[in-house]
């Protein structure tokens, strides 16, 4: 009886344990790579869109806050931005999430930015 | 174990897993909800910042001092719907209906003060105050408002 009690508390409590430690997982890495899109987007409005300093400027971000910047697609919109257009950009990733005796899914981290051209060629 | 307590933790366990998990739907949405809070000021900060880099280039040539371009609470304010869009889906009003509402106020030249808050600029600054409502359905469960609105607060001046 003991142990189909335990079998029973661990079957229920662990995949709640699990669903706390990686939904603040996941919201700890959404916000690092909010941070990240926002300054990223200030300085694409800077350089006048997707310049090859922007995407080095990402990747040592995400580096900084821990993350792999290989798995993240960035994307900004328009690649040329004019004087006081609109850009966006854009941070996507695929993170896995797993919760025992559950199921494991894929969560899309997707978190955008849009800031204004400031370069008046 | 003896043989009456056989079951005891089981049937405890039972009974407590509803409050526990309520009280865990409380705590993921509040944790959501600080998320949101989060992202709401970061719109907010973003957009005061696109708002006060576009200068009045007239006065700037002319005498070499910042002055912010006249649509500059007008650009705030379409920043910040912009930049509210991608949480469109956690508010529980219309991206549109918040930005608005929000309290937008520009001070083209120093220094000024603002009569809503009493602050003092001493450079050019565009304040941006908002209330957002986010839909907090865990929150219901405990018997709290569905509802949550918070204030956001920006205010940037150009350097």
């Amino acid at each position: 009886m003991a142990t189909l009690e335990t079998i029973l508390m661990v079957v229920i409590l662990v995949p709640l344990l699990f669903a706390i430690l990686e939904f603040g997982w996941l919201t700890q890495r959404w916000l690092a790579q909010d941070g990240v899109t926002l300054q990223a987007a200030r300085y694409a409005g800077e350089l006048g869109g997707d310049r090859p300093e922007l995407r080095s400027y990402v990747q040592d971000q995400l580096r900084l806050v821990g993350i792999e910047p290989s798995r993240v697609v960035i994307e900004v919109e328009p690649a040329y931005v004019a004087w006081r257009e609109p850009v966006r950009v854009s941070l996507n990733t695929e993170e896995r999430i797993a919760l025992p005796f559950l199921f494991a899914t894929t969560v899309a981290v997707r978190s955008t930015a849009v800031a204004r051209g400031e370069v008046n060629r | 174990m003896t043989h009456d307590d056989a079951g005891t933790a089981a049937v405890t366990t039972l009974v407590m897993l509803p409050l526990l998990l309520v009280v865990l739907a409380g705590a993921l949405e509040f944790g959501a909800l600080r998320a949101v809070a989060y992202r709401a000021a970061a719109a907010a900060d973003l957009a005061t910042v696109v708002a006060v880099n576009d200068q009045d280039q007239t006065v700037l040539e002319r005498t070499g001092t910042l002055r912010l371009a006249a649509g500059a609470a007008d650009a705030a304010r379409d920043y910040f719907a912009r930049n509210l869009d991608a949480m469109a889906s956690a508010l529980a009003v219309s991206v549109a209906d918040i930005a608005a509402s929000a309290d937008i106020a520009s001070f083209p030249a120093a220094p000024a003060t603002d009569p809503r808050t009493g602050a003092r600029y001493d450079r050019p600054t565009v304040r941006l105050i908002a209330t957002v409502p986010v839909k907090t359905p865990g929150f219901a469960v405990l018997l709290l408002p569905a509802v949550t609105t918070i204030t956001v607060r920006a205010a940037s001046s150009p350097r």
